[in-house]
């Protein structure tokens, strides 16, 4: 049914977090079978390649400097089309406007019912959830890893300077972390700095 | 006086006019009147009116045009929104590419006798469509007999985009704020063939804006943020030096985001045109001038209304006076200008000749915007 909805994406033409959103939300709307007649660049060319393909829909990134763009794209054609944006419509569903926090924007030609434009916009809602998981995710596993590294770096000092075994060198950061009640990672930085400012 | 809400969520868009804005912020005007601003840099006019409507901005740097734009339902639903004050004047321009110049056009008359001799299709840019870019764009044009609409092709593009599509050749003019038309020059990709206080001497251009909901429930709050920015247009403004600090502060990451040397010698009012003119301007972006900068004139909101009814942007006249009443917080301002200590002036509208000698001074709306040989009819 939803199917046959002519659906345009526009994505930055730069990369960012917003191009890797935009590729997420592609793949998404793929798999679930939608058809995306283009995914276009936000560049100049945008309003021509639009008036071409005449989609039915719009998705564009909240925070996209191309919404201006559209919004002259939605007045100049509204004799024709008249589009509109999504967020206007009276039917509200708490599943719009999850999507619409969760930084997705549509622009859609009226009319269009919006049974229709729901499960389109489920879609674009799971996957910038899915994405967005998957970004913290990649952002703690980061922050671990560093925070390891900073370990090792203490335990292999204290084991040079003071021949403690590693076994030894990690007890020596436990202790110290407890008693200062300073996370390990911490307490294994200040004495990096130290180590640093006395040379 | 209980202040509704103490913490207030400012959206501004990356452009020499949101320093009121910002510096309000930076030199703690703010907390002066008890409450605190958090900025929120925005990457369209778009999001800031959405922002506005769904509450996740509680006031925004903000085009003159699109306030009244979302009042009147172009491109959106209407929605009740409210004007605070202006928050400064003058300072955007026009720019031709090189290429352009090169050709001949060096200025209004002689852009209009190159696209009657080289007939092909002409493009220029504006930030918005009912922004105020479009309008001082269209105006021009049209002043100098080319119309906007059909006469030429008008596309909006971001401001920051401005200069590379210009170097591009995809376009062969635009109409933007500073830093982008000095910019231009700087790069050598472009001249400033019209500065738009040359369209209209001490034209309005962005105000403090807000959903009328907004202003409705925090009245006080809002007071205090008018207050408070007019004090920081009022520093802005008290001398050269104040402005080289606040060129320094707003060329920051933070806010423009460019060199200090693209903002600052046309805030000082040091232009110059990229075909070896410069001048020192009689009418530089201003952001008090004791306050007559600040007002929101009644018949400033109404010509926007009277141009959108022009272009088309309106099918019909809109009950002008009515419209820029509910729209402009009059009374709100006037409170918070007396606890700034500015001066209010006695008449809500003003009277001005523009760059086609048309004088605009509030009255009759209708037949004005119906009065111009180029229009959309």
């Amino acid at each position: 049914m939803s199917r046959n909805l002519r659906i345009v994406l526009v994505h930055p033409h730069h990369e960012s977090d917003a191009s890797q959103r935009a590729c997420a939300l592609h793949a998404g709307l793929l798999e679930a079978g939608y058809e995306l007649v283009a995914s276009l660049p936000a560049d100049i060319h945008l309003p021509e390649r639009i008036a071409q393909l005449q989609p039915d829909m719009i998705i564009v990134d909240a925070e996209s400097d191309a919404r201006d763009v559209l919004e002259h794209i939605v007045i100049a054609t509204r004799d024709e089309r008249r589009p509109i944006v999504m967020f206007t419509e009276d039917d509200k569903t708490s599943s719009m406007e999850a999507a619409l926090e969760a930084g997705v924007s549509a622009y859609i030609v009226a009319g269009l019912k919006p049974e229709r434009i729901k499960p389109v916009l489920n879609v674009a809602l799971a996957r910038f959830r899915k994405e967005e998981k998957l970004l913290l995710e990649l952002a703690d596993t980061k922050h671990k890893l560093a925070e390891r590294k900073v370990v090792d770096r203490a335990k292999g000092l204290l084991m040079s300077r003071h021949g403690m075994t590693e076994e030894q060198a990690y007890q020596r950061l436990r202790t110290m972390a407890m008693n200062k009640k300073l996370k390990l990672a911490d307490i294994a930085q200040r004495i990096l700095d130290v180590e640093d400012l006395l040379g | 006086m209980q202040i509704e809400k103490q913490t207030v969520r400012i959206g501004f868009n990356p452009l020499t006019d949101c320093a009121s804005v910002v510096m309000a912020s930076v030199l703690g005007f703010d907390e002066r009147h008890g409450i605190r601003i958090v900025l929120s840099k925005e990457t369209s006019w778009a999001g800031v009116r959405d922002k506005l409507v769904t509450g996740e901005l509680d006031a925004a740097q903000a085009l003159y045009g699109m306030v009244y734009g979302t009042q009147l339902g172009i491109g959106s639903q209407c929605h009740d929104m409210a004007v605070l004050m202006n928050l400064n004047r003058n300072g955007q321009a026009i720019t031709l590419s090189k290429r352009l110049m090169e050709a001949g056009a060096v200025d209004g008359p002689s852009l209009a006798a190159l696209m009657r001799d080289e007939r092909r299709q002409y493009v220029f840019a504006q930030t918005f469509p009912t922004g105020t870019h479009a309008m001082w764009l269209y105006y021009w044009l049209a002043a100098q007999g080319i119309d906007p609409l059909h006469g030429a092709r008008a596309i909006t593009v971001p401001p920051a985009q401005m200069v590379y599509n210009l170097a591009e050749g995809h376009m062969d003019g635009f109409c933007a704020g500073e830093p982008w038309g000095h910019r231009a020059v700087m790069d050598g990709i472009g001249v400033t063939v019209a500065t738009s206080q040359q369209i209209w001497p001490d034209h309005p251009e962005k105000v403090l804006g807000a959903s009328a909901a907004f202003v409705d429930a925090h009245p006080n709050t809002c007071r205090a943020l008018i207050a408070a920015v007019l004090e920081a247009g009022r520093w802005i403004d008290a001398s050269a030096e104040n402005r080289r600090a606040m060129a320094e502060i707003i060329a920051g990451q933070a806010y423009v985001n460019t060199d200090k040397a693209a903002i600052l010698p046309r805030i000082l009012g040091r232009y110059d045109d990229g075909m070896g003119r410069q001048w020192q301007d009689s009418h530089p972006m201003c952001f008090h001038q004791d306050g007559a900068a600040n007002y929101p004139y009644l018949s400033d909101g109404t010509w926007f209304m009277t141009q959108f009814r022009r272009w088309g942007l309106l099918k019909a006249h809109p009950d002008y006076e009515r419209t820029a009443r509910a729209v402009t917080r009059l009374q709100l301002y006037r409170e918070a200008a007396e606890v700034a200590g500015v001066a209010v002036p006695a008449q809500s509208t003003r009277s001005s000749t523009l760059i086609d000698g048309r004088v605009w001074d509030g009255a009759d709306p209708e037949h004005y915007a119906t009065s111009f040989p180029i229009r959309l009819r």
